[in-house]
């Protein structure tokens, strides 16, 4: 379901849904149909990424995945580099980037309540939780039984390079691509770069930070939406696969720009794993970042 | 006999005992995410059940001891 | 927190890693549900072990055992375990005679009397007396069960069986383990009751009667009731260790009912025969200590037992296991090797007087003889993960193991005069071969 409305500065913006969030591709002038015809194009991919990576789905690569737990799967080339980019991930942060850590999801719901779990419940899991219990060799991979993989903590960047790919080759103009705040643009508009607002995590709008985007990516990790506040503490939902528990210190929100939508959400990512030290790690990456912690805003 | 039998019997008894003990003060021990190493089948006490069956079974066919690592019947017709 | 990876090079490395991913080409994912994805469904939560063995003994015995274990895992976190074992031994074996200058003839079990000439054998002037006919069949097989009771405390349940012609036995056992200190201690007993049935080729010979008299009966029985206590604790990542102390009573026909002892007159030379006689009960207590210690290339298994009984047989075993993992991690090499030693019986009399009334219990069986005994072991295993292809799983290997055993007889009572300067206790020397394939 494609919507099309016209934006200040001559910009067309073609709206969808996919991956449970707000998606556009913002394209510089051109006509109705070609607008439509790319904003099918990125919406098809979005789309075809969602119904191949989801963990919701039982006909999807990971419920396939899934359901032959315990024994030795041959994959495809996309998922063998999407397994092979999170085992580089993972050895790159020391572990903390752990696609098998989704059975934290059990215990921990992010509702805005005080329902935090015991540290026996999490420690039960932690068997379950760790990439290097898996069996890759590609294109052989064996999850052992009770164990999850999930691309969700990179799928959204990952569509958003993907059909930023697509539309490199068909778009005549400059477009941006953004998929629930996670965006990349291709080159400035003929009269300037690309004006981006980033929410601040508070939902203060009159404090949102404008941003001017000529070329690369934008991604945000942070907890805006999804926590828990129990006895004045937050426990943020970024949680530490090695312990099972949020990292403490995190900042609630880090938006990065780097010259890939995969690379930027997966430094911001990494920064809030880093917790108090996020900004000192984004500084050393020499990319701009935003990060916003507890009481005040920080870049 | 008996003397001897008895003084075997505490001392397992105490061995098991200071075992225990010992790790009530749970010094000892992994944490959770710590058992990468311990979950191979060659660090698992059990983990070469076959092989040991075979063996067990060629000992307790030559010799007058059998078991300890489990039940020590051989329940075959071999001695 | 420290930044302990990357640094500036993170990103570097954190670039080329996205450009792999971006540069592979997206392929749409075709569903397949063929006959392979349901075997390996079904298969998913089984582990399977087989085996074959060869057991040879320098002029004894050979055997041939083939083994299957399989192992479930239930929805629950319970376990359930099979096992079958078929074993066919042939060859000869030690009657219990006395090594002697003369030439002697013996019946095998079968035999009624001495004039059924094709029952009868003879051993040779200073050969150990065997019977060369002897040869077995056995079936056997067990299973167990693992419930979970609670999160920290499992009851096992068990049973096994045996047949062969000539013995049968059925074993039930209970057991009940808890785990403690965040699952690093485990705490665990357990109680089994053994019930036996001889029933002898030939019939069960009447205990210290005269060899040359026939007098042999119907069946016999046994029971043996045991009790095991033991502790695992994880001592560090690398290192846990296993403790069991366990008790066991076995009451009833203990004979073995094929075994003679030679009675030899006062030159030394065999002057008759008796069947051997065992006491009624044997309680045997024992402590056993394991460790295991292991790091990303190998480990090292090290384990010791002490035995006693009221036979007034004390053994000691120890036994060192070294696996080793060669580079690339699909193939290992496992050097082992065991050193036993016990004492002999009390009522272990390899000949007795005949100017002395028969002991009430006398037995010649080699295996209450004192000796010690090394094995040296070495196995090879080979995954075979990537061989098998879309069977093939983790715990897929192919394996083979050889082991040398020798037994060597020491401290044993001298030859009578007659047979001094014999071999009384020829060195037991044996090998095994084992091929086995895991799934």
């Amino acid at each position: 379901m494609l919507e099309l409305r016209e934006l200040p500065g001559d910009v067309l913006g073609v709206r969808f849904s996919a991956m449970a969030s707000p998606c556009e591709l913002l394209l510089g002038r051109v006509e109705r149909d070609l607008a439509l015809e790319l904003g099918s194009v990125a919406a098809e991919e979005a789309q075809r990424i969602e119904r191949k990576f989801s963990r919701y789905r039982a006909d999807s690569v990971v419920g396939w995945i899934h359901q032959r737990r315990g024994s030795v799967v041959q994959v495809d080339e996309e998922t063998a580099s999407l397994l092979n980019f999170a085992q580089q991930c993972f050895e790159l942060s020391d572990g903390m980037f752990d696609i098998t850590s989704g059975p934290l999801r059990g215990v921990w719901r992010f509702d805005g309540s005080d329902q935090v779990p015991t540290p026996e419940a999490v420690a039960q899991l932690l068997p379950l939780i760790g990439f290097q219990k898996l069996s890759w060799k590609p294109p052989w991979l064996r999850v052992p039984l009770g164990m999850e993989i999930d691309f969700g903590g990179i799928g959204k960047e990952y569509a958003v390079d993907r059909a930023y790919d697509l539309l490199l080759a068909r778009c005549p103009v400059p477009f941006l691509v953004n998929f629930g705040g996670d965006l990349r643009v291709s080159r400035p508009l003929p009269h300037g770069p690309w004006k981006v607002g980033i929410e601040r995590p508070d939902g203060n709008l009159q404090a949102a930070m404008m941003l001017e985007m000529e070329y690369g990516a934008l991604a945000t990790s942070g907890d805006s939406h999804r926590f828990l506040l129990r006895n004045g503490i937050r426990y943020g939902h970024i949680l530490d696969p090695r312990t099972g528990w949020p990292v403490p210190g995190a900042p609630r929100s880090v938006t990065v720009a780097a010259s890939s939508c995969t690379e930027a959400g997966l430094l911001s990512t990494l920064a809030i794993l880093k917790g108090a030290s996020a900004s000192r790690f984004l500084k050393e990456q020499a990319v701009r970042y935003w990060v916003f912690d507890q009481f005040a805003a920080g870049s | 006999m008996k003397p001897r039998f008895i003084a075997l019997c505490l001392m397992g008894a105490l061995c098991l005992a200071g075992t225990v003990l010992c790790t009530a003060c749970s010094s000892l021990g992994v944490k959770p995410w710590q058992r990468d190493l311990l979950s191979r089948r060659d660090m698992q006490p059990g983990g070469s059940r076959l092989d040991d069956a075979i063996d067990e079974h060629m000992y307790f066919s030559k010799e007058a001891s059998s078991g300890g690592r489990s039940f020590g019947g051989g329940g075959c017709g071999c001695n | 927190m420290q930044l302990e990876s990357g640094g500036v090079n993170l990103r570097g490395k954190l670039i080329a890693a996205s450009c792999a991913l971006l540069g592979s080409a997206p392929v749409a994912h075709a569903q397949t549900h063929d006959v392979v994805d349901t075997i390996n469904r079904a298969l998913a939560d089984w582990q399977l072990d087989g085996a074959v063995a060869y057991y040879h003994e320098n002029g004894r015995i050979q055997a041939v055992e083939p083994v299957i274990n399989a192992g479930h895992e239930l929805a629950n976190g319970g376990q359930l375990d099979f096992n079958f074992t078929f074993d066919a031994l042939s060859g000869s074996s030690p009657n219990g005679a006395l090594t002697s200058r003369q030439v002697q003839t013996f019946a095998s079990p079968s035999a009624k009397s001495f004039a059924q000439a094709r029952h009868l054998y003879t051993t040779g002037s200073g050969s150990l007396p065997v019977d060369p006919n002897y040869s077995d069949a056995r079936v056997a097989g067990g299973a167990g069960w693992t419930v979970p009771l609670s999160r920290l405390m499992r009851a096992t349940l068990g049973g096994k069986f045996s047949y062969e012609d000539d013995f049968y036995s059925a074993t039930v056992s209970a057991g009940l383990e808890r785990d403690f200190n965040d699952k690093n201690t485990t705490v665990s007993v357990g109680v089994n009751s053994e019930n036996d049935f001889l029933q002898p080729i030939g019939g069960a010979p009447a205990p210290r009667s005269d060899y040359t008299l026939f007098e042999k009966g119907g069946h016999e029985t046994k029971h043996g009731l045991g009790v095991l206590a033991g502790v695992t604790q994880v001592m560090s990542r690398n290192w846990i260790t296993l403790a069991n102390v366990s008790v066991d009573r076995f009451s009833g026909y203990l004979n073995d009912p094929y075994k003679i002892v030679s009675i030899v007159d006062a030159s030394g030379s065999p002057a008759g025969y008796v069947y051997e006689n065992r006491p009624d009960s044997r309680t045997r207590r024992s402590v056993y200590w394991e460790n295991r210690v292991g790091w990303a290339q190998g480990s090292v298994t090290a384990d010791a037992r002490y035995m006693t009984d009221n036979w007034g047989i004390r053994s000691e075993t120890a036994e060192l296991r070294l696996r080793w993992w060669l580079p690339g991690r699909d193939q290992y090499l496992e050097p082992s090797a065991r050193w036993y030693r016990q004492n002999a019986a009390d009522f272990f009399h390899p000949w007795i007087a005949d100017s002395a009334p028969v002991p009430a219990d006398l037995s010649a069986d080699f295996r209450l003889a004192a000796f010690h005994a090394l094995t040296y072991g070495f196995k090879y295993g080979c995954k075979l993960t990537d061989h098998l292809g879309r069977f093939g799983r983790d715990t897929t290997e192919f394996n083979i193991r050889l082991e040398y055993y020798e037994q060597s007889l020491r401290g044993n009572p001298a030859a009578p005069a007659a047979s001094s300067g014999l071999d009384l206790y020829p060195k037991l020397q044996a090998f095994l071969l084992q091929v086995g394939f895991s799934y």
